[in-house]
């Protein structure tokens, strides 16, 4: 009698149930499962109908693929995800998923046309697509101000793209870093002139002028001036500024780890100085600030005996 | 020689000497040394009126010669030595202030006369500060001698060098055409033994008891100045690098001043002072000095303790500005005073105070951050300054195009395309220096020229007022009457008083700017002098 094999399929051989199964062991590992992991768990499924079954999960949207040193992987994806992207073709969640890894600093369209090998047109057609379901959005970029980049809707922009504190709306807060200027200034020039009338002995005199960028940062946030929060480092430009502007120097002493404001060991420590000379005695000439210097010459049109700053310079 | 200095030297000569002097002494700045035929060829003056200038010349240091080969005398101008004129009023004030109105009349004597006799001199300073005194009293010869002693030992005057004896040589050379002076380093500052005993004279124009006999005998005395004074052929100039240092260590001593308090100024000074004769002009650090020896060196009046002196002279071996630096321990510690970092300091902040106020304190905040950071992209100069990009390009730009600044590019790839080449900003301050000194001569020239214009456009008023005073003073020393003299001083009108209140007092303002500009001058040659002689 010729028996037909018949190939008992096991209980488990649905389709649905394999797929199932292996969404249970993606959630059981997390990290993702290789194709060994699921072959270990089933293995009276033949190979074809495990790929079968991954496919169609992956299509679905429930499994992320991957690709790691040992061979490929699978994980499970966020469940939130899958609703999204329903109706949405291949293209755009290869697109989606490229911004989505830019994370929070945000991606060009032009990476995005390099990773995904897309042309330009069907880039751009797909980016408006996901704006207009509110998926991604544009944030200028403060160092170029005609690139955009692309970023998932929902995360903050990196402070490399906007700025940071100095800028609000792509605009540098000049008047905003003016007054910081100025308070700490002040706040470094009351402490060196306490220090000055105390009178003690120079050393101690000269070690309670400075102040370290912590205690400046301190008293900053306590002024309440700013709306934004302001960090130390954010403070720590602003005091170079002074230095700039040669009104304060700093130096740097080694401090211990635990002590408040110290940042690797060693502290920055501030001091209001004054200029070392009075202003030159170039400037104090009507010549020294004139902007017409170099066609002046005697017999010509400007000359020092028809010079009208000297005129009036002669008057005061 | 840039022309702005040729332009300066010709109008300082031309103010102070002449006419005839200037075309001498500007030609021979324009072409360098040349023998005597050909000055007289060139500048188109006889043989006789180029000697004389050259005369004049040779007298205040300015033109010195030389013998080349074949026999040939040479003459040079020393163009730096001529700017110097500039300088002379605060070279008076200078020893005004160290030695009082007598060393004030010796150092103003000896710069206008280029060289002199001590016995000249004092006798001239003798006579000058007698006239000054109320009646009756006489200045002492041994006051001023005393007071020129203690100027050549303080190395501000010091003696020309001199023909050496010829030697005892049995065949006849005939003599150079010029002589070579040489002086030996000990005799500089050496004060010849004289006996100078006498009182000055008070030049005398109403008859006077005393003055009844030395008329008669006033030939007579021309007569006895005939004899041989004792010193003679032994002749004094101011030394001039002696003052400079001393304004130098001014400046330092001043920014100590200002920069930390009165006491550390004080203690520098002390160390300067103790420097003073020791050090070389041109070194770029002092000798050590012990931390005792300054202990002991400190004027009298301030009483501090060792250890607090201790404490300040470590504040200042610390101090950011790096002017006082601790070479050793021994003594109590070796401190020494950097020069040369002195000076560059002085140099940076008058540039950057040049900066500020020509182009605003945001421009001197970019041009202290290149300067400190010596080389910066863009962004990075509008990420530090924290000014907005669009203002920092254009502050940017206009530091360049006055050459404060200048560009370096790095490239990234060998043809140098302007998109992959890196462009860092940065600080030349030598020549950004230079830039600024050939500034201020030309500035000088300027307000020179104002003056002498201002001069000449009243030149009617001047002559006039001259006029009137000199009718005033002989009717007051013939006794004229009080109406009689206001008459007179009624000729000149309220209105060209005020005229010439005004154009004296623009003058004087233009003259003191004129010495305010040659402070300036002064912080930067010594800049870059100092950068020369190290590089």
């Amino acid at each position: 009698m010729a028996e037909v094999k018949v190939k008992a399929q096991p209980p488990d051989a649905d389709p649905v149930e394999i797929e199932n199964r292996i969404i249970e062991l993606c959630h059981q590992f997390p990290h993702g499962i290789t194709d060994q992991v699921i072959q270990n768990e089933m293995p009276h499924i033949e190979a074809q109908q495990r790929a079968m079954a991954i496919n169609r999960l992956l299509s679905m949207g429930q499994l992320d693929l991957l690709r790691s040193n040992t061979g490929l992987l699978y994980r499970i994806k966020e469940s939130q995800n899958t609703g999204k992207m329903k109706g949405s073709d291949n293209q755009e969640k290869l697109v989606y998923q490229i911004i989505e890894d830019a994370g929070n600093k945000g991606i060009w369209s032009r990476d995005i046309r390099y990773k995904s090998n897309l042309p330009l047109t069907e880039i751009n057609k797909i980016l408006k697509n996901l704006e207009s379901k509110k998926l991604i959005k544009a944030v200028k970029s403060v160092a170029a101000s005609k690139k955009k980049v692309y970023m998932l809707y929902n995360l903050q922009p990196d402070r490399s793209v906007t700025g940071g504190a100095w800028y609000s709306d792509q605009d540098f807060e000049s008047e905003f870093v003016e007054v910081l200027n100025q308070q700490c200034f002040k706040f470094l020039q009351s402490k060196a002139e306490t220090a000055r009338e105390s009178k003690q002995n120079p050393m101690i005199q000269r070690n309670s002028s400075f102040a370290s960028s912590h205690e400046v940062w301190k008293y900053i946030c306590e002024l309440g001036i700013s709306k934004v929060e302001l960090s130390m480092e954010d403070i720590e430009t602003i005091l170079n500024t002074l230095i700039y502007d040669g009104k304060v120097e700093m130096t740097i002493i080694a401090a211990k780890e635990g002590t408040v404001g110290s940042v690797d060991g060693h502290m920055k420590l501030y001091r209001a100085v004054s200029p070392i000379i009075q202003p030159t005695g170039l400037v104090r000439a009507p010549c020294g600030l004139c902007p017409v210097f170099d066609d002046c010459h005697e017999g010509g049109e400007i000359s020092p005996s028809n010079c009208i700053y000297m005129t009036e310079w002669l008057e005061f | 020689m840039t022309q702005a200095e040729i332009k300066l030297c010709s109008l300082l000569l031309q103010e102070h000497f002449g006419e005839i002097v200037d075309k001498i002494g500007t030609h021979l700045i324009r072409t360098g040394s040349q023998p005597l035929r050909a000055i007289v060829h060139d500048t188109g003056t006889s043989l006789d009126q180029v000697k004389k200038a050259l005369c004049v010349l040779i007298q205040h240091n300015l033109v010195t010669y030389q013998i080349h080969k074949r026999g040939v005398v040479e003459y040079e101008a020393h163009c730096s030595r001529i700017l110097r004129i500039l300088r002379y009023p605060r070279y008076i004030y200078t020893a005004k202030t160290l030695y009082s109105d007598t060393g004030e009349l010796i150092v103003e004597e000896l710069l206008l006369n280029g060289k002199m006799t001590m016995s000249a001199v004092v006798k001239k300073v003798a006579d000058r500060l007698t006239e000054t005194m109320e009646d009756g009293k006489t200045m002492d010869y041994s006051e001023v001698s005393s007071t020129f002693c203690r100027l050549a030992d303080t190395h501000f005057v010091q003696r020309c060098p001199l023909v050496p004896d010829p030697p005892e040589s049995a065949d006849a050379q005939p003599p150079p055409p010029a002589p070579t002076l040489s002086i030996n380093e000990k005799d500089m500052y050496l004060v010849p033994k004289l006996n100078l005993v006498g009182k000055g004279k008070r030049r005398r124009s109403s008859d006077d008891d005393a003055a009844g006999e030395p008329r008669p005998k006033r030939p007579k005395q021309t007569a006895e100045s005939k004899e041989p004074i004792p010193d003679d052929g032994i002749y004094w100039q101011a030394d001039l690098d002696r003052f400079h240092q001393h304004f130098r260590d001014q400046s330092i001593v001043s920014a100590v001043a200002n920069r930390m308090d009165q006491t550390s100024s004080e203690i520098v000074r002390t160390m300067l002072r103790m420097s003073e004769i020791t050090t070389s002009s041109c070194a770029p650090f002092t000798q050590p000095l012990s931390s005792n020896e300054i202990f002991r060196s400190l004027p009298v009046g301030y009483n501090i303790s060792k250890q607090v002196l201790d404490q300040y002279l470590t504040l200042l071996a610390d101090d950011p500005l790096e002017f006082v630096g601790k070479s050793g321990d021994s003594g109590g510690g070796m401190y020494v005073i950097n020069l040369h970092k002195a000076l560059a300091s002085l140099a940076m902040a008058t540039l950057e105070s040049i900066v500020q106020e020509r182009f605003g304190s945001r421009c001197a905040r970019i041009f202290r951050l290149v300067l400190r950071k010596k080389h910066l992209e863009q962004k990075q100069v509008e990420d530090f300054a924290m000014i907005p990009a669009k203002e920092a390009k254009d502050m940017l730009y206009k530091l360049l195009s006055e050459n404060l600044i200048s560009l370096q590019e790095i490239p990234k790839t060998p043809d140098h395309a302007p998109s992959r080449t890196f462009y860092l900003y940065t600080v030349n301050s030598l020549s950004a220096a230079r830039m600024l000194l050939r500034r201020c001569y030309k500035s000088i020239a300027n307000l020179i020229e104002r003056r002498q214009f201002e001069t000449k456009e009243n030149k009617r008023l001047l002559e006039k007022s001259q006029r009137v005073e000199a009718i005033l003073a002989s009717m007051q020393a013939t006794g004229a009457e009080e109406a009689q003299l206001q008459e007179i001083e009624e000729m000149i009108t309220a209105p060209e008083r005020q005229q010439l209140e005004g154009l004296k007092r623009n003058v004087n303002k233009l003259d003191a700017s004129e010495i305010q500009v040659d402070e300036t001058i002064f912080v930067l040659e010594s800049y870059t002098e100092s950068t020369m002689k190290r590089a």
